[in-house]
């Protein structure tokens, strides 16, 4: 497995990397206890909503360091509707490509763009906090991908069953007993859902 | 010109000029299989059991009790699945450690699913097995225990006497099989003296091929045949088996084990030097693993906090030097290391650990080089790194 130059480059010399002082907004995707965590600090014109400075830091591997730095590149001037399309996708073929067990890192990249810019918006009523139910489940499964292929869970039919009730989400994966990345996935999934309030106890079943 | 500096020797090492030397005529022009009643065959017949005795005499083994495999592993699978096999009808419990060797680990698990009662013992901070609880573990199911002799990952040395004594005083019948990968030619191994029933090593991992491995079998164990087929060189491990890899394994062998200990020393004075330089140069760093002699003289594994290990692995890759890393980004199952976790490590602590693994081909200068480019690629990593920034707010 070896990563492109472009993923080499971007790694040994990150662009846009640290703080901004006084950011108009700033998220943290990830955890030290996954590996890798993204921080991200935006400065937003009020008036024209363009991300006029875009800074990033990175607790992670090569690829997570080389995420947090073309997803800076592509946001810096976008407007907030432009930049919120950005998709982890784009931010991997922007690389010339990612090897499947590391394209996790463009989604956390993605994500923590995606959660800079909603914050903004909500504290600028813009938009309003989103209200919990089942299919906020779904939607973030779709941020877990298998690493064994580079996609995610749901597109790939791994999921076959979520439930929720009472403050308990169940969910079941299909995935072989000895398939390598059983346990990494069984986690993810664990991680993901423990950032809704609502999730009191998350069942996950192989 | 990019330095080419290689801090792995856990995982394989490079072959000695002498063992090469040793094995090209077998490569060459004298690639004969034993054969009754001509020359060639006899010769290299001759040569197999002369490679025998060389290996076995460090052990303090019988040549007939050791046996060529294509690697350690083939050496484990072989004696863990024969002796279960041969002996189910003793016993069927069978004890290990949560940090042991992947290939005692697996075996454990394989046996379980067939029925067979593991005991998965604990380890302690610094990797050395719960001895309290193998004594209370052994009962009189109990067939074999297995032990890895030094851990690959904290480089501890399992107390392999006493383990012997608890076993022999709770029931003499239980055998007792070492993973011995990481510690042959690193620390003297009598397996008379430890009571060794089998025991598993390789050539590659001591400057010999790679491709070899061997199983010292007491001659009185029976085990099953796992492996079938037609017996060209050991009864074990039948088919063919390279005959310039043991002739490497033997060379590598005789040339590891003369002066010995003045290797060791050697080897263990460079480690030494490199944990004083980076514990000296580089705050917040952290030892896995024990301190002095109960730790192998060739492994330094130091977690580096607020950075993560492939990155650190990466970036000094880039100056030319080799070492590995304990991050779950770098590991096949994106998993942290193992070991670490049994260890009571954090997750932080794993995914920041890296392995540096000596050999007698290593140098004081390599180590200088290592440690000043270490210096950088720690900095600049942490200067990348949101954690950092919140402990210096907190400073």
């Amino acid at each position: 497995m070896q990563y492109s130059q472009k993923v080499l480059d971007h790694f040994m010399k990150p662009h846009n990397v640290g703080k901004l002082d006084n950011p108009s907004v700033e998220a943290t995707e990830g955890s030290p206890a996954c590996g890798d965590q993204v921080s991200i600090y935006l400065k937003i014109n009020d008036k024209t909503k363009v991300i006029e400075d875009v800074k990033f830091q990175s607790y992670g591997c090569a690829s997570n360091i080389a995420t947090g730095s073309i997803i800076t590149d592509m946001a810096m001037g976008k407007k907030l509707d432009e930049a919120k399309k950005i998709t982890w996708k784009e931010a991997a073929e922007a690389l010339d490509g990612l090897p499947p067990v590391k394209m996790h890192c463009s989604v956390l990249a993605v994500d923590t763009l995606r959660k800079a810019i909603k914050k903004y918006e909500i504290d600028h009523k813009l938009r309003e906090q989103d209200k919990f139910d089942k299919n906020m489940i779904a939607e973030e499964l779709k941020k877990i991908i298998y690493p064994g292929a580079g996609e995610d869970i749901v597109t790939l039919k791994m999921v076959k069953y979520i439930g929720f009730e009472d403050g308990k989400a169940i969910i079941d994966i299909d995935i072989p007993k000895f398939d390598k990345y059983r346990e990494n996935v069984a986690d993810e999934v664990r991680e993901h859902l423990s950032h809704f309030d609502e999730i009191k106890e998350v069942e996950v079943n192989l | 010109m990019k330095k080419n500096i290689y801090f792995n020797n856990c995982l394989t090492s490079k072959p000695a000029p002498e063992v090469i030397e040793a094995m090209l005529p077998y490569l060459k022009e004298k690639f004969f299989f034993p054969e009754n009643f001509i020359a060639n065959g006899s010769e290299a017949q001759r040569i197999i059991e002369s490679a025998k005795e060389t290996i076995a005499k460090t052990i303090n083994a019988d040549a007939e009790e050791l046996h060529f495999t294509a690697s350690g592993t083939v050496a484990n699978n072989l004696a863990i699945k024969g002796f279960l096999s041969e002996n189910s009808d003793q016993g069927n419990h069978i004890i290990c450690a949560v940090n042991d060797y992947p290939d005692i680990l697996t075996n454990a698990a394989f046996f379980e699913d067939s029925g067979f009662d593991v005991t998965y013992l604990k380890c302690d901070e610094q990797g050395f097995i719960d001895l309290q609880e193998l004594e209370q573990a052994i009962n009189e199911a109990t067939i074999l225990m297995m032990t890895t002799l030094v851990n690959h990952t904290s480089g501890t040395i399992q107390p392999l006497a006493k383990i012997r004594e608890i076993l022999d005083r709770k029931n003499q019948n239980v055998k007792l099989l070492v993973d011995a990968g990481q510690a042959y030619a690193r620390m003297p191994i009598d397996v008379k003296e430890f009571g060794i029933d089998l025991m598993s090593f390789s050539a590659h991992k001591i400057h010999g091929p790679q491709g070899i491995g061997a199983l010292y079998k007491e001659k009185s164990i029976k085990l099953a045949q796992i492996q079938h087929g037609i017996s060209r060189i050991d009864d074990i491990n039948t088919g063919a088996i390279s005959i310039a890899n043991i002739i490497g394994f033997a060379k590598a062998s005789e040339l590891a084990f003369s002066n010995l200990d003045k290797k060791i020393e050697k080897i263990r004075d460079l480690s030494n030097y490199l944990l004083q330089q980076i514990e000296m140069k580089i705050p917040d760093t952290l030892l896995n693993g024990p301190r002095g002699a109960d730790r192998i003289c060739h492994n330094i594994n130091i977690s580096f906090d607020f950075i993560e290990g492939e990155a650190i692995m990466m970036m000094m890759d880039m100056h030319g030097i080799t070492i590995s890393t304990g991050s779950a980004c770098a590991s096949q199952g994106l998993k942290p290391n193992y070991i670490l976790m049994a260890m009571g490590r954090s997750h932080e602590q794993s995914h920041s650990s890296m392995k540096f693994t000596l050999s007698r081909y290593n140098t004081k200068e390599e180590i200088d080089f290592t440690v000043e480019k270490l210096i950088e690629v720690v900095q600049e990593l942490r200067s990348r790194s949101p954690l950092y920034e919140e402990i210096k707010k907190e400073k």
